[in-house]
C-alpha cells in the first residue's frame, strides 16, 4: 500500500520537476499570465498549500487547549502534514518571482546602504508570518514527540500551543489580505479574513480525513467539522456572489454541495466514499484559489500549469510519505503500524476534567508570562525603529499596516525564549555545538541580507587605510601617478570610493544599474570648476547622493582624495586625447 | 447603514444568541445553527444597505461575532475562556478588516477596534462571572456596537 | 516486487517522464547568438502594438494636480504631464521616441500575440497611455522591497536592482501601466541600446514610465552644480519632444511660469476613472480653452 502511493506520488512528481526547472529556468513568462493577470498559478497554489498547512495545527495545538482530547497518533500525524504542506508552500512564492536571487529584500531589515523593505506592503507580512509560522510548528512537532519521555517538553507543549493558536489564524489571515488590501475589484472584500481562515481550516480537515483514511481510521467529529466547514465555505461564496455579481459554480459544487453525500450513509461508512468526499474537497478548494488569482480567466492552463499542480502534490507525498516512515518509532510509539488495522474503535474522548482558574493563574499563563512580556518588548523595540526609518526615508506609511507584523514578532520570540529552559536541560555537548553552529549560520545570513548579497562591489581592492596614509605627504598636481604620496592616496580611494565611482574615477558599472541616479563624472572640467575646498567639503559632508565621510577619514585625507581624483581626469583626458588621435591615424 | 438598522442588527445577535448552545452541545446542530445566522445575517445587511458599500462588506461578520459574544454568557464552563476568544473574533474582524479597507482609502475604525480590544483583555481579568457581570458585559458589547 | 526492480522502475519511470516533459520545451537560449535588431524591427512593432485592439479609458474629469501629499515632498516641483485630446491624432511617434530614448526591448512572437508588449506608452482606444505617476499610488504601497518608490519631485520611480519581481505592483495598478520583464531581453538579441544614460533592465524586473527620469537628474545636476533654485524648466521627455501636433505637454505642476500650468489652466481636465482618485500627475485635456 505504502508502497504503491510512493510510486503514485513519484510519477507526478518527476513529470513536475521538468516542469518546475523549467519555470525557474524561463521564468514567470513558463505559466499562464496575462496583462491582466500578473501572478498566475503558483500563487493559486501557495494559497492552497498554506492553507492544507493549517490542518495540523488546528488539530494539534487548538484542540489541545480547547481540551478537546485527540488521539496522539491523529495529531502528531496532522502536525507532520503542516511541516510537509509548509516546505512545499514556501517554494511556490519564491519561484513565483522574477528575481529569485533578490528575495531576501522582503525582510523587513535594514541593509547597508540604508534602504529598507517597505513594511506596509502585505508580501512583506507573508513572509514574517511564514518564517515564524515554519520556525514554531517544528519546535512544536519536536516537543510534542518529545513530551512523552521528558516531562520538561510536556510542560511547555500546552503554552507552546496557546502561542500557536492566534499565530496560525494570523497567517492565513495575512495571505488574505495579499488579496483583500489591493484595487483589484475581484478581490475586493473586508471579509476576506475569515473567509480564508474558513477556506483553509477547511481545506486542511480535508487532507487530515484522507490520510485517516489511509491510515486505517476515522475520525467522526473531524468529518462533521469539515462538514460545517463547507456549509460557511457555501455562504461566503453566495455573499462574495452578492456583492461583486459573480458566482463560481463548479466550487460551490465541488467543495460545497458533492460533500453533502456524506449524510448518505453508504457512502460514509466506506473508506472510498469518505476519501471522495474529501478529494472532492480538495478539488474544489484548489479550483477555488485558481479561480481567485485568474479573476478574468487568464489565457488558460498550459502543460507547466498542470506540471506545478502535480509537483505540489507528488513532493508533499514524497516528504511526507519519506518522514512518516522514519519517524514511525516516534509517532506510533507502541501503538499499531500504518495500515494494519482496518477498523479501529474510535476511542471514545475521554472526559476532561473540569479545573477552575481563578484569572491569571493558570499554569500555561505562568509558562508564558515572562516570554509574552520579551516578546511584546522586541516587538515594540523593533516597531519604534521602523517607524524611525520609514520617517528617516520620507517614506509614507499609516501606524494600521504595522499591525499585521506585531504577531509573528511576539510569537516568535515568545516561543524561542520559552524553548530555552527546555533546551538548556537537554542539551548535550553535541547539541550544545549544533547549536552554536546555527546560531554562527543565523549570523552569517544576517549579515549577508545586511551587506547584500548582490551589491558587493566588484574588482575593487580593499585595504586597510588606517596608517598606511602619511598625511605629510600629499599628492599634488605635480605629482606622477606612481608616487608614493599618490600610491598611498590610491589605497584610500579604492577602498572607499571606487565602489561608485570606480577604480579609475569613472563611473562603476554595477552601480550604475544598480541606482539610477548615477554618481558624478569626475572629468576635468567639472573638477576645475568646482574648486578643490568645495570638493573637500563634498567629500566630508556629503550631498545629494554622496554619503559624508566626516568623521571616517580625516580632512586631511579627503584633500588627499580630490587631488588624486583630479589626477585620475587628467590620466583619462590624455588617455582620450590619445584614443582619438589613435582613431584619426586609422582613417 | 442608519443607527436604527444598526440597532436592529444587534437586537438579531442578541435573539440569535438564544438558540445557542441550548441542551446536548452536538457539533453538526451547533454549525447548522451558525451557519443560519450567517445567512440571515447577510440578507439583513443587503435589504438594509446596498452592496457596494465597502463598509457593510464584513457587516454580517460582525454581527455573526457580537452573536457569539451574546451567546458565551449562557455556556456551562469556561466561560471566560471562550467569553474572551469570541470578543478576540470580533476584534479580528473588525481589525483585517479595516485594514483591507484602509487600503482603499477608508478610514480605520480606531475607535471601535480599540474598544473592543480593552473589553477583550480586560475580561480576562474576570473571576467567576455573576448575573450582574454578564449583564454589564452585554450593555458594554451593545454600547460599543451601537456607539462606536 | 523486491527492492531492485522498484528502484529500477522507479528511475525508469522517472527518465521517461523527464524526456517526456523535456520534449516541448522551446529552447529559447538558442536565440542567444542573434543579431542586434534593426530599427525597422521597433517600428514594426509599434504599427502592431497599435493595430491590436483596444477600448477606449473612460475618462472622468479632475483638478489640476498640486503638491504632493506625502511626507517630504517638495513644494517646488511636481513634474507631470498633459495630453491633448483635441490634438492628438494617435500617430504613435511618442510610442517610437519613448522606445529609443528608454531603450525598450522588443519582445518576443509568443509575447506579442498575447499582447505583452514592453512600450512604455500604448495606445489606448487611440488615446496615449502611460503610467499616471499617482501622488497616492497604490502599487507603490504594495512594492514589498522599496523598489517601486516616490521621488519628492512627485516621480513614481522604480529602483530596479532592489526589484524581486513579485509582480505585486502591476497587480496593483488598476490601469495596468506596469509592464514585466518576462524575457531576458539582451540575450535574446531583442534590445537595442539606443540611449547610454538609461540602464537596460534585466530580465524579472518590472518596469514603467519614468517620466524620463535622467532627463531631469541631468538638468538638475547641473542647476545644483551652478547654484540655484531648480523648476526642470529647460527640460522635456522624449515623448513630448517627438509629438508633431504638440499635443503632449511635459511640466512643473508647481511652477505657474511651466508651459504646462499655463496650457492646463484653461482646460478641463481628465484622469482614466481607475486613476482620478489617486492623485495622477498625468492628465488628459479636453475641451474648454
Amino acid at each position: 500500500m505504502v508502497r504503491i502511493l510512493f510510486i503514485v506520488f513519484l510519477c507526478l512528481l518527476v513529470p513536475g520537476l521538468a516542469s518546475m526547472g523549467y519555470s525557474l529556468w524561463q521564468g514567470p513568462a513558463a505559466w499562464s499570465v496575462d496583462t491582466d493577470v500578473f501572478w498566475g498559478l503558483p500563487i493559486s497554489l501557495f494559497v492552497f498549500w498554506i492553507g492544507l498547512a493549517h490542518a495540523g495545527t488546528l488539530i494539534s495545538a487548538i484542540f489541545l487547549v480547547l481540551d478537546v482530547k485527540m488521539e496522539r497518533r491523529t495529531s502528531i500525524l496532522a502536525e507532520l502534514a503542516t511541516l510537509c504542506a509548509l516546505v512545499v508552500a514556501a517554494i511556490f512564492p519564491l519561484m513565483h518571482l522574477g528575481v529569485i536571487e533578490n528575495f531576501y529584500m522582503v525582510a523587513p531589515y535594514m541593509d547597508s546602504r540604508g534602504s529598507m523593505a517597505n513594511v506596509c506592503s502585505p508580501l512583506v507580512w507573508d513572509f514574517c508570518c511564514i518564517l515564524a509560522y515554519g520556525f514554531l510548528s517544528v519546535v512544536y512537532l519536536i516537543v510534542h514527540m518529545l513530551s512523552e519521555k521528558s516531562a520538561v517538553a510536556a510542560s511547555i507543549h500546552r503554552p507552546l500551543a496557546w502561542l500557536l493558536f492566534p499565530m496560525v489564524l494570523w497567517v492565513h489571515t495575512v495571505v488574505s489580505l495579499d488579496f483583500a488590501a489591493t484595487f483589484v475589484p475581484a478581490w475586493r472584500g473586508a471579509f476576506f479574513p475569515i473567509y480564508f481562515i474558513v477556506g483553509a481550516v477547511f481545506s486542511g480537515l480535508a487532507m487530515v480525513n484522507i490520510m485517516l483514511c489511509g491510515e486505517g481510521y476515522r475520525m467522526r467529529q473531524l468529518e462533521k467539522l469539515m462538514l460545517v466547514g463547507s456549509w460557511f465555505l457555501g455562504a461566503f461564496l453566495l455573499w462574495d456572489w452578492a456583492l461583486k455579481g459573480d458566482l463560481n459554480v463548479v466550487v460551490l459544487i465541488f467543495a460545497v454541495l458533492l460533500p453533502q453525500f456524506w449524510f448518505v450513509s453508504a457512502v460514509r461508512e466506506s473508506t472510498l466514499g469518505r476519501v471522495l468526499v474529501a478529494s472532492s474537497v480538495l478539488v474544489g478548494m484548489l479550483l477555488e484559489r485558481v479561480f481567485l488569482v485568474f479573476p478574468t480567466g487568464g489565457s488558460g492552463i498550459g502543460w507547466v500549469d498542470l506540471g506545478l499542480i502535480c509537483f505540489g502534490f507528488g513532493l508533499f507525498g514524497v516528504i511526507f510519505l519519506v518522514a512518516r516512515l522514519k519517524l514511525s518509532r516516534l509517532i506510533e510509539g507502541e501503538e499499531v503500524l500504518m495500515g494494519e488495522v482496518e477498523e479501529s474503535a474510535p476511542k471514545r474522548p475521554a472526559t476532561v476534567k473540569f479545573a477552575y482558574f481563578p484569572p491569571l493563574t493558570t499554569p500555561e499563563f505562568r509558562a508564558l508570562r515572562f516570554p509574552l512580556l520579551l516578546g511584546i518588548l522586541s516587538c515594540v523595540l523593533f516597531l519604534v525603529w521602523v517607524v524611525g526609518c520609514l520617517e528617516e526615508n520620507g517614506i509614507a506609511f499609516s501606524d494600521v499596516n504595522l499591525i499585521p507584523l506585531t504577531c509573528p514578532i511576539v510569537t516568535a520570540v515568545a516561543g524561542f525564549v520559552l524553548c530555552l529552559r527546555p533546551l538548556v536541560f537537554h542539551i548535550g555537548k553535541v547539541g550544545g555545538i549544533v547549536m552554536v553552529a546555527l546560531a554562527v549560520l543565523l549570523g552569517v545570513l544576517a549579515g549577508m541580507v545586511y551587506g547584500g548579497v548582490m551589491s558587493v562591489p566588484s574588482g575593487s581592492v580593499v585595504s586597510s587605510t588606517g596608517d598606511m596614509f602619511d598625511v605629510n605627504a600629499l599628492p599634488d598636481s605635480t605629482s606622477s601617478l606612481d608616487s608614493v604620496a599618490v600610491i598611498r592616496t590610491k589605497a584610500v580611494f579604492e577602498a572607499r570610493c571606487a565602489g561608485c565611482h570606480g577604480a579609475d574615477g569613472r563611473l562603476n558599472e554595477k552601480f550604475v544599474r544598480e541606482y539610477y541616479p548615477v554618481p558624478q563624472d569626475l572629468d576635468l572640467a567639472r573638477m576645475d570648476a568646482l574648486g578643490e575646498d568645495s570638493l573637500v567639503n563634498v567629500v566630508l559632508n556629503g550631498r545629494t547622493n554622496m554619503n559624508p565621510y566626516a568623521g571616517r577619514i580625516s580632512p586631511q585625507m579627503a584633500r588627499g582624495l580630490v587631488r588624486y581624483m583630479r589626477l585620475l581626469a587628467e590620466s583619462a583626458r590624455a588617455d582620450g586625447v590619445r584614443a582619438k588621435a589613435g582613431e584619426g591615424g586609422g582613417e | 447603514m442608519t443607527p436604527l438598522m444598526s440597532s436592529l442588527a444587534c437586537v438579531m445577535a442578541l435573539a440569535q444568541a438564544f438558540f445557542l448552545w441550548r441542551g446536548k452541545i452536538r457539533l453538526l446542530k451547533e454549525g447548522l445553527l451558525l451557519f443560519g445566522f450567517f445567512v440571515i445575517s447577510c440578507v439583513f445587511t443587503l435589504l438594509v444597505g446596498s452592496p457596494n458599500d465597502p463598509q457593510l462588506e464584513h457587516y454580517p461578520l460582525q454581527m455573526l461575532a457580537l452573536c457569539l459574544c451574546f451567546s458565551t454568557t449562557s455556556l456551562p464552563r469556561y466561560r471566560r475562556r471562550y467569553l474572551v476568544m469570541a470578543q478576540a473574533l470580533w476584534f479580528w474582524v473588525v481589525l483585517f478588516g479595516g485594514i483591507s479597507l484602509a487600503y482603499r482609502g477608508i478610514e480605520f475604525p480606531w475607535a471601535r477596534a480599540l474598544a473592543i480590544l480593552a473589553l477583550c483583555c480586560s475580561s480576562t481579568l474576570l473571576s467567576r462571572i455573576s448575573k450582574e457581570m454578564e449583564f454589564c458585559l452585554m450593555v458594554f458589547w451593545i454600547a460599543i456596537w451601537i456607539l462606536f | 516486487m523486491d527492492r531492485r526492480e522498484f528502484i529500477k522502475w522507479c528511475s525508469l519511470l522517472a527518465v521517461g517522464s523527464m524526456l517526456g516533459g523535456c520534449r516541448k520545451l522551446p529552447f529559447v537560449g538558442d536565440a542567444a547568438k542573434k543579431d542586434l535588431p534593426s530599427f525597422k524591427m521597433f517600428e514594426a512593432e509599434v504599427r502592431r502594438a497599435m493595430s491590436m485592439p483596444s477600448h477606449r479609458m473612460e475618462l472622468v474629469r479632475v483638478s489640476m494636480p498640486g503638491r504632493l501629499n506625502r511626507p517630504g515632498a517638495s513644494d517646488e516641483n511636481r513634474f507631470g504631464m498633459a495630453i491633448d485630446l483635441d490634438a492628438c491624432d494617435g500617430c504613435g511617434k511618442c510610442i517610437l521616441a519613448c522606445i529609443q530614448e528608454n531603450n525598450i526591448p522588443l519582445v518576443t512572437e509568443d509575447e506579442a500575440a498575447k499582447g505583452r508588449f514592453m512600450h512604455w506608452i500604448e495606445m489606448r482606444g487611440g488615446v496615449p497611455f502611460m503610467c499616471a505617476h499617482c501622488g497616492n499610488a497604490p502599487c507603490e504601497r504594495a512594492c514589498p522591497t522599496g523598489a517601486a518608490n516616490h521621488t519628492p519631485d512627485g516621480l513614481s520611480a522604480m529602483m530596479y536592482k532592489h526589484c524581486t519581481g513579485s509582480r505585486y505592483c502591476g497587480a496593483n495598478c488598476p490601469e495596468h501601466a506596469r509592464k514585466f520583464n518576462f524575457n531576458d531581453a539582451v540575450q535574446q538579441g531583442l534590445s537595442l541600446k539606443f540611449n547610454d544614460k538609461v540602464p537596460v533592465r534585466s530580465k524579472g524586473v518590472m518596469e514603467k514610465c519614468s517620466l524620463c527620469l535622467h532627463r531631469l537628474q541631468d538638468d538638475r545636476l547641473a542647476v545644483k552644480t551652478a547654484g540655484g533654485v531648480w523648476r526642470g524648466r529647460g527640460v522635456n521627455t522624449a515623448c513630448a519632444e517627438a509629438c508633431p501636433k504638440k499635443a503632449i505637454v511635459f511640466g512643473n505642476w508647481l511652477d505657474p511660469d511651466s508651459l504646462l500650468v499655463k496650457v492646463a489652466r484653461r482646460r478641463d481636465l481628465y484622469a482614466p476613472v481607475g486613476l482620478a482618485g489617486l492623485d495622477p500627475s498625468i492628465v488628459y485635456m479636453m475641451g474648454g480653452k
